[in-house]
């Protein structure tokens, strides 16, 4: 019975000090659902960057080309690629021993900011967990197969946005979004298959044949030729002479390779590649790899596990001074706090007071306000904590959606375990401190002194 | 000898320092004896420490010197926690501005004091009721004491006292806010309960307390104990 009036005392004076009250377990809280967002967000960029990386251990590009360009390129398809190289170059890094499979891709254009990336069928075969649609005619191990040159295969997400379905047909730009000067290719591809989600940039991408790649770019060199030539009424009515010379400027790499063959009369059967994507037998061959296809001056290479811990331990670095950041914040906010319960401790003298003088003893008063101030720390982590993990869940389609991050809502990170351990800890310090200052405030005669 | 519920006060001397750090005495070597049932009236003007002196006696204030025995123990050296143990225990406070316990209903402030000091009786709720009963506040008992009168408040602090059948009550300026019907009502609440045995410490000005048999009166202005 004791201590239910105890408790009854405190959420009495908790519910007559709301507005303090509310600020005080909302300011707790929104430091908390921070935390929670961070960490979540955080985990989410690197449970996709993991996953991705675990693929494909190994990335060769073009000589120059960063490995964070490399990875950010092939794996992530958020970079624009450094260069290109000659398809055959895949065919010769197949055939090293120490190779176990090759996936050439080349960047190609894109389809409303969605990627387009040529691949070979393999390559779907490799990230694929099935599909959500496929057209009944294709061969689902040989997708590009056949006369399927202008098959597309679509990201789960990518189908989602954009309401694309088997059999639909589209057109890419040649060119990033936002860029003034990308441009509609009049290749039409076909949505051939929609992918089942892979929680990673795949979901945000569509993939095509590498002959469908080429026959766009040698289409559209041929067209640049003519309007080169002609100078005048090209297919791109909005793009003025100087846009058009601009437009080449971006591409000069990739034509300048293209020309060189038309000079020379040499077409080849195959095209330009932007990367290999490798898996070797064992780690050793992945290191001896990179090291060889470094430093021959012609190609750049990358192990994708060290890049990518090497983006994480970035990431990491920023999460943790947001975490800091979130950390000051709540001590400032128990402080303020801890402040306010002061104030209402000194308001409240003479309530106490007088329960000293009904035989209440120091005791079960300084625990009334422990408890207060006890029960606002865990209030504000408890709801911020849920509140901030529900909000996540609820908004988690959206931000799968808009951002491609893969959220895990209800995984509780280190920065955020150790900041409900800060609090509370903050919070049964600056509790116990009041508690002795009232425990130690001889009340009846603080009351007579007034 | 005196009783084992006697009070006997020893030697009490209480002294404050004024705002301009000079010492003045409230009492000074105040001894005397007060059996059980008897009635002290503390008189003397306003500030002459009547409240303090009270205080002392209920030892929430430690005196500079001199002792207040209660059943043969001092109570002016026992520890914080025996201190509490002893006012839930023995004292009944009744003051001039009621101090009920605004976050406790009616009958909750009735038995709170003991239910605060552990040791509620089994049947608490039907005898705080019965105490609400005797001052006519039964019907308020589930209210919060904010919506009460002056005199309905003061009702409820005289029947926490019932409930809690204190050897001692301390009742300082009990009808000072009352109206007639009120006071008459504190009035012969007190009396009743001193003629069942319990020591009642007076201070009032009220005319209305000036026929009530005292046993000492201590003039806290003069210094004179009668």
């Amino acid at each position: 019975m004791k201590y239910v009036f105890i408790l009854k005392a405190v959420f009495h004076s908790i519910s007559h000090r709301k507005f303090s009250v509310f600020t005080s377990i909302f300011a707790i809280s929104a430091a908390f659902a921070f935390l929670a967002a961070i960490g979540c967000v955080s985990f989410g960029l690197a449970a996709t960057a993991v996953n991705s990386s675990l693929s494909f251990p190994l990335v060769v590009g073009p000589a120059g080309a960063s490995d964070t360009t490399l990875v950010m390129s092939t794996l992530f398809n958020t970079d624009k690629p450094a260069g290109t190289l000659d398809y055959e170059f895949a065919e010769k890094l197949a055939s090293d021993e120490r190779v176990s499979a090759v996936f050439p891709i080349a960047r190609s254009d894109s389809y409303q900011g969605v990627p387009i990336t040529g691949v070979e069928s393999a390559y779907i075969n490799e990230i694929s967990k099935g599909f959500w649609d496929i057209d009944p005619m294709i061969d689902a191990k040989d997708i590009f197969g056949g006369k399927n040159s202008d098959c597309a295969v679509i990201g789960a997400k990518a189908a989602m946005r954009y309401d694309m379905s088997v059999w639909d047909t589209f057109f890419g730009s040649h060119g990033t979004v936002g860029d003034e000067d990308a441009h509609v290719h009049d290749f039409k591809y076909k949505v051939c298959a929609i992918l089942k989600p892979l929680n990673g940039p795949e979901d945000f991408a569509i993939f095509t044949s590498l002959k469908s790649v080429w026959e766009i770019h040698r289409h559209g060199h041929h067209q640049h030729h003519h309007e080169d030539a002609e100078d005048e009424e090209h297919d791109h009515e909005h793009h003025e002479a100087e846009d058009e010379e601009h437009d080449h400027e971006h591409h000069e790499a990739e034509h300048e390779e293209h020309e060189h063959h038309h000079e020379h009369g040499e077409e080849s059967a195959y095209g330009k590649i932007t990367a290999v994507l490798v898996k070797t037998k064992n780690p050793v061959f992945t290191a001896a790899l990179e090291r060889e296809y470094s430093e021959n001056g012609f190609t750049s290479a990358t192990d994708t596990g060290r890049t990518v811990r090497k983006l994480l331990t970035y990431m990491n670095k920023a999460e943790k001074a947001a975490g800091f950041f979130s950390y000051g914040t709540l001590f400032l906010v128990m402080i303020l706090v801890f402040v306010t319960i002061l104030t209402s401790i000194n308001e409240r003298k003479r309530e106490m007071a007088l329960m000293r003088t009904l035989g209440i003893g120091r005791f079960p008063i300084s625990l009334m306000i422990f408890l207060e101030l006890f029960i606002i720390s865990i209030a504000g982590i408890v709801i911020g904590t849920l509140g901030g993990h529900a909000l996540l869940a609820f908004c988690k389609p959206a931000i799968d959606f808009e951002l491609g991050i893969n959220l895990e809502p209800f995984f509780f990170t280190e920065v955020e375990i150790r900041g409900i351990i800060l609090t509370l800890a903050a919070g049964i310090f600056l509790s116990t401190a009041a508690m002795i200052k009232i425990y130690r405030t001889n009340l009846v005669e603080e009351i007579a002194r007034e | 000898m005196a009783g084992s519920d006697t009070v006997s006060v020893k030697n009490l001397t209480k002294s404050f320092f004024d705002p301009n750090g000079k010492k003045a005495i409230i009492f000074e070597n105040v001894t005397f004896n007060l059996p059980a049932g008897a009635v002290l009236r503390l008189s003397g003007a306003s500030g002459s420490g009547k409240t303090t002196f009270m205080n002392v006696l209920s030892a929430l204030t430690k005196p500079d010197s001199g002792s207040v025995f209660f059943g043969g123990t001092d109570v002016t050296r026992l520890k914080e926690g025996e201190k509490d143990r002893f006012r839930a225990e023995n004292i009944g406070y009744i003051f001039q501005t009621f101090n009920l316990l605004s976050p406790f209903s009616v009958i909750e402030n009735v038995y709170a004091p003991l239910a605060f000091a552990g040791r509620l009786p089994q049947d608490f709720k039907e005898k705080a009721l019965i105490s609400l009963q005797k001052v006519g506040m039964e019907s308020f008992a589930a209210q919060k004491p904010y919506h009460l009168s002056v005199g309905q408040k003061q009702r409820v602090a005289i029947a926490r006292v019932l409930f809690a059948d204190p050897k001692i009550i301390l009742a300082d300026e009990p009808t000072a806010s009352l109206d007639k019907n009120s006071s008459e009502l504190v009035k012969n609440t007190l009396l009743e309960l001193n003629k069942n045995g319990t020591t009642l410490v007076l201070t009032s000005h009220d005319p209305i307390f000036d026929d009530i048999r005292h046993d000492i009166d201590f003039n806290l202005e003069t210094g004179a104990l009668s």
